[in-house]
């Protein structure tokens, strides 16, 4: 009797997390699989889908170029921004951990990035960036670079993914070294001071305790960035969105395009899928290396 | 004689990161200053900080604008983030309690569900909720934003572990007085676990002023736009009217370094504790 009243209120307790579980969670998942195997162009109504198979994913490994950018892209991105990151939150938390004054406020400004808004700052950086922007004032001003010579940013193929690059790393840094800061707080202050004593500079005491003490916390951060790179998406749409899609896309904006702006749902879903595929690789990497790697 | 060289040493590299705050802090200060200035004056050579005077009539003209005034935007972006927070502390702290607390039979099973789901990203349900809220009704309405959010795994995790190092000794005596689970939860768990709520309000608010894919998926209707959709339009559909853009960009960001300002350790609590992305 009185166990029944506790299931009762179990699930009267559960029961709004799990309907909107089931309706938008659940629900969503089961449906994108199925999508995944058919062709449906939402426009063309609920009669319009049939079922392909695996061509959806066929045509995307064979014969889609526009994917292979992307996907390409993706990995340029997630090995250019992560490490960049991850490594310079490291010396700013082994700095800003040492002898300095107003600690608070160093965390306070290089957080600021982190929570201000990813399109506000990607309008900065797009003009920041643009053929007439400041950037490309001081090449000229400062490193006396001909008119000419000037890089076109934004539209020039090899060049455009470095603003993404640049805005990512700028938003990415200080949740980086919030979350090391709080990591070399535990390592103990006996080691800093015994090997002071020994005669260590802080150079010293950065590679040998430092480093090797914190890699759990390098490896999470690495994989953590990792993840949120791959899902990159509100720079590059609001830093391309006047002129074309070109070189800089990634994964995701290839989602969004095929899925809300040509209504190729079944497509959209298959791509969304093998974005799946990378991230829970990425997340069996993690499990596995968190074992192998990291030197507790 | 030691001290006095370690406290030099501690000035200078004080003073060192300072100057390399403020280069860190070039782009937006370059915001801030250019959303005063009128538009030619931005690309003004050579380059000046203060120009002859603040432009106001930026902001004037972005906060009181016909098709996109910052006052209906922010009046959205408010309530979607307001409505957001709330729903989710409530449901996530109940499914918390559940998951804790109260024991029967399924619980496992189904936190074991939601953890799984966790790994899964976001991007693949964008197609089947956009299907869905057609066919119920809120697609273009401010709640196909708000939804969401009631259900939010992470939230929910981080509540778990602060009830279940709760002393049991406590809702034990509890029990014995007679006190039932609802009054238990929101007498006793929710008042003494105030910080993690805050916590998370905090960063679920922020998560969802600077929201972006969702609400240019669900949202067409430009009388429900957020802030967020805002500064799209002003950064793409304008022509050359960068003052009005960065104000745009710079009216998104202050609150927000406001609210951070004010709640710094409640939110570096929140983040360090729970790793919640933002």
């Amino acid at each position: 009797m009185r166990q029944k009243r506790e299931t009762l209120v179990g699930y009267a307790f559960l029961a709004p997390a799990l309907v909107i579980f089931f309706a938008l969670v659940a629900f969503p998942i089961c449906m994108s699989i199925y999508l995944s195997f058919t062709k449906w162009n939402f426009l063309s109504g609920w009669s319009g889908i049939s079922w392909i198979g695996l061509d959806n994913f066929k045509r995307l490994f064979t014969r889609d170029r526009s994917f292979k950018v992307a996907l390409i892209n993706t990995f340029v991105y997630a090995v250019s921004i992560v490490p960049i990151t991850v490594f310079m939150a490291l010396l700013l938390a082994h700095a800003f951990n040492g002898n300095i004054f107003c600690k608070k406020y160093f965390r306070f400004a290089f957080f600021i990035p982190y929570i201000s808004n990813m399109v506000a700052l990607g309008s900065i950086f797009r003009f920041l960036f643009q053929l007439d922007g400041p950037i490309n004032e001081i090449l000229r001003n400062v490193f006396h670079l001909a008119e000419s010579e000037l890089p076109n940013w934004l539209a020039d193929n090899s060049l455009c993914r470095i603003p993404i690059i640049c805005v990512m790393i700028y938003s990415g840094l200080g949740y980086c070294l919030l979350i090391y800061t709080a990591a070399i707080k535990d390592i103990s202050e006996d080691l800093y001071e015994a090997s002071a004593i020994d005669g260590a500079s802080p150079l010293r005491q950065f590679f040998s305790i430092t480093v090797p003490l914190i890699s759990p916390t390098t490896f999470y951060l690495l994989i953590v960035r990792m993840i949120n790179v791959f899902q990159i998406f509100s720079a590059i749409n609001i830093i391309n969105t006047t002129g074309r899609s070109g070189g800089n896309v990634s994964l995701v904006l290839l989602i969004y395009n095929e899925a809300f702006q040509h209504y190729n749902f079944g497509y959209a879903s298959a791509e969304a899928w093998v974005l799946v595929a990378i991230i829970l690789a990425v997340t069996a990497v993690q499990m596995w290396g968190q074992k192998k790697w990291v030197n507790y | 004689m030691k001290n006095k060289k370690q406290t030099t040493f501690k000035v200078v590299w004080t003073v060192f990161f300072l100057m390399l705050s403020v280069v860190f802090f070039m782009p937006l200060l370059w915001m801030l200053s250019s959303s005063f200035k009128t538009s030619p004056q931005i690309f003004e050579s050579p380059f000046r900080w203060f120009t002859d005077r603040l432009h106001w009539e930026n902001y004037v003209e972005i906060w009181t604008s016909e098709d996109f005034p910052f006052l209906r935007l922010y009046g959205n972006s408010l309530y979607v983030s307001i409505a957001s927070v709330a729903g989710q502390i409530i449901i996530s702290s109940m499914a918390a309690y559940a998951f804790s607390i109260v024991d029967f039979k399924g619980r496992n099973f189904f936190f074991m569900l939601f953890l799984v789901t966790m790994m899964i990203p976001g991007q693949v349900l964008l197609i089947p909720r956009y299907v869905l809220f057609r066919g119920i009704g809120i697609y273009n309405t401010l709640w196909s934003i708000i939804l969401p959010h009631f259900f939010s795994i992470s939230s929910i995790f981080l509540f778990r572990q602060f009830y279940l190092s709760f002393p049991r000794e406590l809702l034990e005596a509890a029990k014995i007085d007679g006190a039932g689970h609802f009054y238990i939860w929101s007498r006793i768990l929710l008042p003494l676990t105030r910080n993690v709520m805050i916590s998370l309000a905090v960063l679920g608010f922020i998560n969802t002023w600077n929201e972006y894919l969702n609400p240019l998926i669900f949202l067409a209707n430009k009388k429900l736009f957020t802030v967020t959709l805002g500064i799209r339009w002003y950064t793409t559909n304008t022509a050359r009217d960068y003052n009005l853009m960065l104000a745009a960009a710079s009216s998104a960001i202050i609150p927000v370094v406001i609210l951070y300002g004010v709640a710094q350790d409640y939110f570096e609590q929140g983040i360090t504790k729970s790793g919640i992305k933002g």
